[in-house]
């Protein structure tokens, strides 16, 4: 039927061990396979087989992400609008991209960005029994948070990367930067009915500005800004709030120099919500509306 | 495509002016629009025309619960699909209802009237679409409990089995967790259609039966504001704070002035929709419904409208 949500990040890490570590022991996911080069981890929550793969490479920075779709015949009906709207579409069968891994589509987006649209991705179940759970496990590790919520990208044209996630894939604009010039700074788009799954922001093509994990609400936020401290984890923002989403945050960096996110809040987004719009001046607000200033490192430092 | 969420409750009230004290006051909804009979309500973030409507009538009721679909097309798959199980469709034409356009009604197994509309009058939430805050102000304050939107309803049915398969079959909701007795048979039924859930229960009781609806807030931290709030108000609260078993959402029950049960309700997950059902077993009804406490009370059990 559609793009049902953020599947999985794969991020590339110079020191697999040392990766590995911090994202099982301080982030607190769970490792469900191994291969020489890549580590596969998923959220205490989450059904599925994995949503972070730590990936061998000598530098940082993104390899692909990957939406969840609810139906197998949807990957025919993308892969067909793709390839209308000229874009080089490979398939992949289940278990070929790796362990647990469903079917998927692979293409590149107008920025550059490698994208997959997957569906049948290995159900290993969430840490609760099915009769009768308690509402969460003990023993969690970490921040423990319940599930990876959304990915951030940089794009030199952030219009084009909209337009196209709007019109081919059916993502929904929830909020815009709107520059003094009319063109889009940055964009927040949905397909789950939360504030975005995807959000873009002018930089370069390619880039990754970081992924974030969910949590419940904001003491959590708190919790996790205490385990990174404890951990020597390097945070970039104390807990704030955003103006855009209007969801509270914690940025912290991974050892291999990738940005994370802890998230939580927002609202439900009706399919025909009218959209929200920032201008230029409110720039600050838009990103950290406590601070209200633009955040230079925060613009400018991605992977 | 399909039934999107919950669009709105419509009530009877004995006294429409306390009811509307109350659910403006105490809930700090806002009264969008007042008729000789019936008041319309929405919450802050609400951008449509109402979630709650409150009409007079001698006694205490429900007269149907509202989803929205998605689609405008869904109307007329939704009316094939309800006909061709046995059950009467009515087409409500523009017009008719206040703040929203065409409609359809039928009855369910459950002996409820469901309405599934599209095409809802836009009034816009609190806040502006142009750079706004990220809150509205005095939330928990002056204006009460301030929900940013209802959340679900929970109705009961004397076959729950019945109504689930009908809410689930013909309408499409999907079931995330089930309630059995020794038997087998299903004594409670949580769905959803928004990948939260539930957007709507069903229990065991008498058919036609509202047990309660939710408001949503955002965090256990306005779970506790809306406790303090209800205490001020002299509101008779029935259960809570607390968490669900079920759901594992965080709670308070209570009661408006005149017997309707209110709840407001946080937390949760995100079903997938291939989201394996969970299954209480009546044995652990009590931690299922009351995760603290362990046990269920009567008045929860029993009082419904």
């Amino acid at each position: 039927m559609s793009i049902l949500r953020l599947s999985h990040v794969e991020i590339r890490v110079p020191d697999l061990e040392l990766a590995t570590a911090y994202y099982s022991e301080v982030v607190g996911l769970i490792e469900t396979a191994r291969e020489p080069e890549r580590v596969f981890l998923k959220c205490w929550d989450e059904h599925q087989h994995h949503s972070v793969v730590l990936s061998y490479a000598p530098t940082h920075g993104l390899r692909h992400f990957g939406f969840k779709v609810t139906d197998a015949s949807d990957l025919d009906l993308y892969q067909g609008r793709l390839e209308a709207a000229g874009l080089a579409v490979r398939r992949f069968d289940k278990g070929e991209c790796g362990p647990g891994h469903g079917q998927a589509i692979r293409f590149a987006l107008p920025s550059g960005h490698e994208m997959e649209l997957v569906h049948g991705m290995e159900q290993v179940g969430n840490m609760l029994p099915r009769t009768n759970p308690p509402p969460r496990p003990m023993g969690l590790t970490g921040m423990a948070p319940p599930r990876i919520d959304h990915i951030f990208l940089t794009a030199e044209e952030v219009d084009t990367v909209t337009a196209f996630l709007v019109g081919t894939l059916g993502f929904r604009l929830t909020e815009q930067v709107v520059g003094d010039d009319g063109f889009q700074i940055a964009t927040w788009l949905e397909v789950s009915h939360t504030s975005h799954d995807i959000a873009l922001i002018t930089g370069p093509n390619a880039g990754l500005h970081h992924f974030a994990f969910w949590v419940d609400d904001w003491n959590e936020i708190r919790a996790a800004a205490d385990t990174c401290a404890y951990h020597g984890v390097h945070i970039e923002t104390n807990p704030t709030r955003h103006g855009a989403t209007r969801g509270q945050c914690l940025y912290f960096f991974d050892p291999c120099g990738n940005r994370n996110e802890v998230f939580t809040g927002g609202y439900w987004a009706d399919p025909d919500a009218e959209p929200t719009t920032w201008t230029e001046a409110e720039m600050g607000r838009a990103l950290f509306y406590y601070d209200g200033v633009v955040n230079q490192r925060f613009l400018t430092v991605h992977t | 495509m399909g039934i999107l969420r919950l669009s709105h409750v419509d009530i009877t009230v004995t006294d429409l002016d306390l009811a509307c004290a109350y659910y403006t006051k105490v809930i700090g909804m806002t009264e969008v629009r007042r008729t000789t009979d019936s008041a319309y309500l929405k919450c802050w973030d609400e951008a449509d025309h109402h979630s709650l409507r409150l009409t007079y009538a001698p006694r205490v009721g429900f007269d149907l619960m509202s989803f929205k679909v998605e689609h405008p097309d869904d109307l007329a798959e939704f009316e094939t699909a309800v006909t061709r199980y046995g059950f009467p469709v009515q087409r409500v034409s523009r017009g008719t209802s206040v703040g929203q356009g065409e409609s359809i009604r039928f009855e369910t197994p459950s002996g409820h009237v469901m309405e599934l509309v599209h095409d809802v009058e836009k009034v816009g939430g609190a806040l502006p679409k142009l750079n706004p805050r990220p809150f509205v102000v005095n939330r928990g304050g002056a204006d009460g409990i301030a929900p940013p939107r209802m959340d679900h309803v929970l109705v009961t049915a004397e076959e729950v089995g019945d109504a689930t398969r009908f809410y689930a079959g013909v309408l499409g909701f999907r079931l995330t967790e089930q309630l059995l007795d020794g038997n087998g048979h299903q004594i409670g039924a949580w769905m959803e259609r928004s990948h939260t859930p539930h957007d709507l229960a069903v229990v065991a009781g008498p058919n036609g039966g509202l047990h309660h609806f939710a408001f949503w807030l955002d965090d256990w931290d306005h779970v506790r504001t809306a406790a303090d709030i209800l205490a001020y108000n002299g509101i008779s609260v029935d259960v809570g704070p607390t968490r669900h078993g079920i759901t594992r959402g965080s709670t308070i029950y209570f009661f408006d002035p005149l017997g309707t049960r209110n709840e407001v309700f946080t937390g949760g997950y995100r079903p997938d929709p291939d989201f394996p059902t969970i299954t209480w077993t009546e044995d652990n009804a009590g931690r299922a419904i009351f995760y603290y406490e362990g046990a269920l009370n009567d008045r929860f059990m029993k009082v419904h409208t």
